[in-house]
């Protein structure tokens, strides 16, 4: 295989949530190399890890975010090719870690305190990582002040938050305005079923988006 | 032939003519805050359940009703502990299934498990209370509990391991057949199968795996006397078809998918549907007119047969019983549908009227606003009230009925803000909404106005200066008058009014503007009416 049709190959089989060889789905190309053995594969063969990132995992990602947007996909079709897409990026770790490639930038995310929800904020992340931003998941039922933790450990760090209920709607404000007050520099991206774009202005957050793709189009923007 | 609700709804769902709009409040936790309990307290109680439920059938004279909308209890039954909270059903945190475990690990099912017999229990006080009403007990669709038991591994078991999600759906689907028997047995007569997580997926999977256990759910439940309806919330529009193909007696749905769409699809397979009022932006923040209108506009798209009136889903806890109110009110009371129907038109489309005319004229006017005293008897008896008054004032008072049936009446409603039927209003005024008034009442009203006017007339002859308009505005114009008026020597005073009085007193349309009210502006910038110009004409007599 070329290198052109290596990742061409990679970015199918994440964008497929074909995983490595062993796993049976997608039936049409059961026995096949999955994402995880063509990273490698790509590695080995001196393809730069910058490269296979944005040729191959980031271009499968962005390929599903699309139709998931455009709701020709649905949640587990998501699921499986954000598990494909970890399987290869398994590979490009020890690069982020020795800084031959560098990630865009870091989103910190997690679902607003009293909210249990976390479908949507884990879409959020596989499809924001799937973009070479890195995620750092707080998890569910998050406060502002392990958001504000977690910028300190992470300056610079964009925030997403999610909810799911009109009554946490009232904590995303209150997170919102507390971190704003400690940070008045941090950008807040906010997202959930109820949540508008009027409200984001009225609470005071930089960015509302129905769909992750969206975050991604404003984080991409924010980099030049 | 007055039906009542059971029957409405059951014709509703046979797809049969119905004498009016089935309407079900899908009260859950709102029945707690309807009966002063927290949400936790009231989910777990026989007795706070029936306390509610009478509250919001008292309240809202619903066609039917839910007992508990809660869609833990067979989870909690199965062993997914909850987190409670005061202001929402509870949710499941954790997953006995997690990783994919064997079904062997979850305990018996039975009707003593967790807190089913205390919903049978609700569920027989409620139908022995409410013989005429119908009673929804609703279920947790088979999908949802496999979430509930197995975590968002349910996703992914779908590619990875379709036996395993086969196996579970069989499993969680006779869970529900459980439910949906005693409930039955207790005297529920509709059977909701809810399962919002199948908005989730794509409708390849759902035929994959939903289709085959949830038809033969439906089957079970109408061999047992019940009806079923399939009730999903969230952005399921892409499951519309494949939900319908599963044979349920109605299918309802939320605000995320446009009801004509669904309408369409469920005339196709000759199916009822239901719902689609918007839960948070209308019913829990908006007012009770946006709720009307919103409400209409609903019965209008979706049709008179095969339609049931009802939030998209559960109530949130603390919606506004007056929103809902003002729902029943449109249900039960055919002219309140036409009130919002004309005001919809007025918004956009209607001119606005010039109240200056009141000003102008030297009678008194009282307009009635009414849906047409022919139909609405509250209307004539309004007219019939001021039709007998105005001979007392021999020939000072005029009065005019304006139906809002023609667009003359709809245009008087909107200029005058009137927002009720029937409305009496005094020289432009709102003076008495919906109630007819005492004979006395009306009299003293109309007197009032009169004496305003002639007051008016007196202070006329004496000769000033009327300035109208804002502070900003006036502050120059009302200096420099002064200062004219000392020039001259005069004796003359001023008098500065708002520009919305000088509207009503004086019909003047723009402001800054200067009155003087011995020689009376009698029109400006507008056309006056046939009948003002022969007040006016008659003046110069
Ligand atoms: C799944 C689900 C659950 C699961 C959650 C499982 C889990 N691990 O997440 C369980 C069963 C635990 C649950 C519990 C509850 N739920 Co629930 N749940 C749902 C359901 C069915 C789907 C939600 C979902 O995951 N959608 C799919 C995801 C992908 O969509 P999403 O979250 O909106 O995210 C997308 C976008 O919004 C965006 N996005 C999300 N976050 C962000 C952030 C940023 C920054 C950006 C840019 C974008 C973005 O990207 C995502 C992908 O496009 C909905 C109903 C429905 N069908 O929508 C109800 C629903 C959300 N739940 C509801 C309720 C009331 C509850 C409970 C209170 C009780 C109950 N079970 O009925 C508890 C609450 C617990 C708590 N305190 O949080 C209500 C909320 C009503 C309201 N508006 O307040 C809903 C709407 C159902 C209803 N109509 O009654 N629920």
């Amino acid at each position: 295989m070329t290198h052109e049709e290596i990742l061409k190959m990679l970015a199918i089989c994440v964008e497929r949530g074909k995983v490595n060889k062993n796993a049976p789905f997608p039936p049409d190309l059961r026995d096949q190399d999955g994402a995880d053995e063509l990273a490698k594969h790509a590695i080995d063969q001196g393809i730069t890890a910058d490269v296979v990132l944005s040729e191959g995992l980031v271009t499968g990602m962005t390929a599903i975010g699309i139709k998931f947007r455009e709701n020709r996909v649905f949640v587990p079709e998501v699921l499986m090719a954000a598990k494909a897409m970890t399987a290869g990026m398994a590979h490009l770790r020890p690069f982020f870690q020795s800084g031959a490639i560098t990630h865009k930038g870091a989103l910190i995310i997690g679902t607003v305190m009293g909210d249990l929800h976390d479908i949507g904020k884990n879409l959020l992340g596989m499809i924001v990582e799937g973009a070479g931003w890195e995620i750092i998941d707080l998890g569910i039922d998050v406060s502002a002040d392990k958001f504000l933790a977690g910028l300190e450990e992470h300056p610079g760090a964009y925030i997403g938050l999610s909810c799911l209920l009109t009554t946490t709607m009232l904590n995303m404000e209150k997170i919102v305005i507390d971190i704003k007050a400690s940070k008045p520099d941090a950008k807040i991206l906010i997202g959930g079923a109820p949540v508008t774009d009027d409200f984001r202005s009225k609470i005071g957050a930089d960015w509302y988006s129905p769909d992750p793709q969206g975050a991604v189009d404003y984080l991409n923007g924010q980099q030049t | 032939m007055m039906m009542n609700g059971k029957e409405r709804i059951r014709k509703a769902f046979k797809v049969q003519a119905v004498d009016r709009i089935p309407w079900i409040p899908f009260v859950g936790v709102h029945g707690a805050f309807l009966a002063g309990y927290k949400a936790d307290e009231y989910l777990q109680s026989a007795d706070f359940l029936v306390n509610g439920i009478n509250k919001a059938v008292e309240a809202y004279q619903p066609d039917g009703i839910p007992v508990c909308f809660d869609l833990q209890i067979e989870a909690e039954a199965l062993g997914c502990q909850l987190a409670w909270s005061p202001d929402n059903p509870p949710a499941v945190i954790s997953h006995p299934l997690a990783g994919g475990k064997s079904l062997d690990i979850l305990p018996k099912f039975e009707k003593s498990s967790g807190r089913i017999p205390l919903v049978i229990e609700a569920t027989k006080r409620t139908r022995a209370a409410h013989p005429d009403i119908a009673i929804y007990g609703l279920i947790t669709g088979p999908f949802t509990l496999a979430l509930h038991l197995l975590g968002t591994d349910i996703f992914m078991m779908m590619f990875e391991n379709p036996d395993y999600t086969n196996e579970l759906l069989a499993y969680t689907v006779e869970i529900s057949r459980q439910m949906a028997g005693w409930y039955l047995e207790a005297g529920c007569d509709v059977i909701a199968v809810v399962d919002p997580m199948t908005s989730q997926i794509g409708p390849d999977h759902f035929e994959q795996f939903i289709h085959e256990p949830i038809s033969s759910l439906y089957k079970y439940i109408r061999e047992n006397g019940g009806l079923s309806s399939f009730f999903v919330c969230g952005h399921a529009q892409q499951n519309i078809e494949v939900m319908c193909k599963t044979g349920p007696d109605n299918v309802s749905i939320d605000e995320n998918i446009p009801l004509d769409y669904v309408r369409d699809i469920c005339k196709r397979y000759g199916i009822s549907f239901g719902g689609n009022l918007q839960l948070t932006l209308v019913l829990l923040m908006g007012t009770a007119e946006d709720c009307q209108k919103h409400a209409l506009e609903c019965i209008d798209t979706a049709g008179e047969t095969g339609f049931i009136l009802a939030p998209g889903c559960d109530l949130p806890m603390t919606t506004p019983v007056e929103n809902i109110q003002a729902i029943t009110t449109l249900v039960h009371d055919p002219y309140q549908r036409d009130v919002v129907r004309a005001l919809e038109k007025t918004a956009e489309e209607m001119p606005i009227l010039d109240l200056a005319e009141y000003g102008r004229t030297e009678k008194v006017i009282v307009d009635i606003i009414t849906l047409d005293s022919e139909s609405c008897a509250p209307c004539q008896y309004m007219v019939e009230a001021v039709r007998e008054v105005t001979p007392h004032f021999e020939g000072l008072v005029e009065w005019r009925e304006h139906s809002i049936k023609n667009l003359d009446g709809v245009t008087f409603m909107s200029s005058l803000f009137v927002k009720n039927i029937p409305t009496i209003c005094i020289d432009g005024k709102i003076s008495f909404v919906s109630q007819i008034p005492p004979k006395q009442e009306l009299i003293r009203a109309v007197q009032k106005r009169i004496n305003e006017k002639l007051k008016l007339k007196i202070r006329e002859k004496h000769g000033k200066i009327v300035l109208a308009g804002t502070r900003e505005e006036l502050k120059e114009i009302y200096d420099k008058a002064k200062i004219a008026i000392l020039e001259l020597g005069a004796h003359i005073e001023i008098e500065t009014i708002s520009g919305e009085e000088a509207r009503r007193l004086y019909g003047i349309s723009q402001t800054p503007a200067w009155i003087n009210v011995r020689n009376r502006i009698k029109s400006e910038g507008t056309e006056p009416s046939i009948e003002v110009m022969r007040e006016w004409i008659k003046a110069l007599l």
